[in-house]
């Protein structure tokens, strides 16, 4: 086989081109990185804050990138340099843990809603717990991770004062997040499980079957803070993320008011 | 560990006779339509585990067949140690497909020719030419399908689930750990990962070698 061999010359053109591509990707890739600014937010807070995201960019100008996931994987991402500049917990624990990391200063975290819990069960299976013993009845119930993700604490905080947990925990299936535990039952691979009020009222194809009454459910708080070192805007996206009209928003998604 | 290897063999053999007539067929069959079919075949292979992950919830969903008819048998797959089974096996079959399929290629068809002409039956044939001679690279790629079995993730946990205790294998333990913010944990146990595939795959280097000195 004849053997080719490229001209050097040949070979340093094509260093370069692929030189100045490289280049110029990773400047075009810089600028837009760099202006923008990112929040993270509880999985559970998706719809609100995208609604929020978009008036936050209208009035100010400022891109703004959202992630949305499981609160402890945010708050996991962040220790480990994740360059979010705002973070918006679904419980006060995860965002204690990045004040204890020297992530975020704690005069600046703020307390902004609280949530609900309810056991929802797929349309198709409707029906109605009149006690949360019935929980017993189902084989499965899906959970966000009750090792660490909040709305999986919360579901677990609230089993164990009733006496349940040891008896259920054997049948939690642990999703990723909240979302995850709305998706299980959502396509019906799960015939029950626990989320908050706010992601239920989202789907029609769960159906509430038992509301946690306010008095046993947990101490459940969304708190908000600017991560330190962070982008110049992130002040404003706080205010706006606690404004006024950013409050009226939370309720109509049906989330609790801590702030008026 | 344990529940890891004892679904990796699972799957293993439960994809052997599948494997091996999968081999087979695309090592003989010379019609048309052999090209889509090696190509359907190995698509597990190539695709993005999630994406084999979304066609087996699909599949098993309980509002449609054939996920209806594990419903109305009463038949829990998804989020138990079946969907695991499934996951794995359906991500290291092309594996499995492809070492068969070389290994018979290599028999020498006309040994086979020999046996038929002195009367032997196709099975005989099979069982007493074809398997001999193809037996190390089927070995090989049983022991390759099984390391595949051994980590495969991306689908398990969208079909199976995380459950520690059902259905959480060493795969899916490093990402609880490492979610968990347990890093030091999630490095001991992808260590032992480590371990367990350089084992496995040592092991098919081996066999490899013995094979290309032993045909003489």
């Amino acid at each position: 086989m004849r053997r080719v061999s490229p001209g050097w010359s040949h070979l340093l053109g094509d260093g370069l081109v692929i030189t100045a591509l490289g280049l110029a990707c990773s400047g075009a890739l810089k600028s837009v990185a760099a202006d923008d600014l990112l929040l993270f937010a509880a999985a559970s807070l998706t719809d609100a804050v995208e609604e929020l995201g978009h008036s936050f960019e209208e009035q100010t100008g400022q891109t703004l990138r959202i992630s949305v996931g499981s609160t402890a994987n945010l708050a996991r991402q962040i220790r480990a340099g994740a360059p979010a500049d705002v973070f918006f917990s679904a419980d006060e624990r995860q965002m204690e843990r990045l004040r204890a990391a020297g992530a975020v200063r704690p005069e600046a975290i703020v307390p902004v809603l609280s949530n609900a819990l309810v056991v929802i069960v797929p349309t198709s299976a409707a029906q109605t717990l009149t006690s949360p013993e019935e929980l017993l009845g189902f084989p499965r119930i899906a959970l966000a991770d009750p090792e660490t993700v909040p709305a999986g604490v919360y579901a677990r905080e609230y089993l164990e004062t009733r006496g349940l947990w040891a008896a259920l925990a054997s049948r939690v299936v642990p999703t990723l997040d909240v979302r995850g535990a709305l998706a299980a039952v959502e396509a019906e691979h799960a015939p029950a499980a626990i989320v908050y009020s706010t992601d239920a009222a989202l789907s029609r194809r769960v159906h509430v079957a038992y509301a946690v009454p306010p008095e046993e459910t947990p101490s459940i708080v969304y708190v908000l803070a600017p991560l330190r070192g962070g982008h110049s805007s992130s002040r404003a996206l706080v205010e706006h993320l606690v404004s006024r009209r950013a409050l009226d928003v939370y309720e109509r998604f049906g989330f609790v008011r801590l702030r008026h | 560990m344990g529940f890891t290897l004892q679904m990796a063999a699972l799957a293993t053999l439960a994809i052997l006779p599948f494997g091996i007539a999968a081999g087979l067929a695309l090592a003989r069959y010379t019609g048309p339509g052999k090209g889509a079919l090696e190509t359907f075949l190995s698509l597990p292979l190539v695709l993005p585990p999630t994406a084999v992950g979304v066609v087996l919830l699909e599949l098993l969903s309980r509002r449609r067949f054939p996920g209806s008819l594990f419903a109305s048998l009463d038949i829990e797959v998804v989020f138990t140690w079946k969907a695991v089974l499934l996951a794995t096996a359906v991500m290291s079959f092309p594996l499995l497909v492809r070492s068969a399929r070389t290994a018979f290629e290599e028999v020498d068809p006309r040994l086979v020719g020999m046996a038929r002409s002195l009367g032997a039956s196709p099975t005989r044939a099979f069982v007493r030419v074809t398997l001999p001679l193809a037996w190390r690279g089927l070995l090989g790629g049983s022991i390759l399908a099984f390391s595949r079995a051994l980590g495969e993730f991306g689908a398990t946990v969208m079909v199976a689930g995380n459950i520690p205790g059902q259905t959480r294998t060493l795969a899916l333990a490093v990402f609880h750990e490492s979610q968990s913010g347990r890093d030091e944990r999630a490095a001991v146990l992808a260590g032992v990962t480590v371990a367990l595939a350089f084992a496995a795959l040592w092991v098919t280097e081996w066999i490899a070698r013995r094979r290309s000195v032993g045909a003489a």
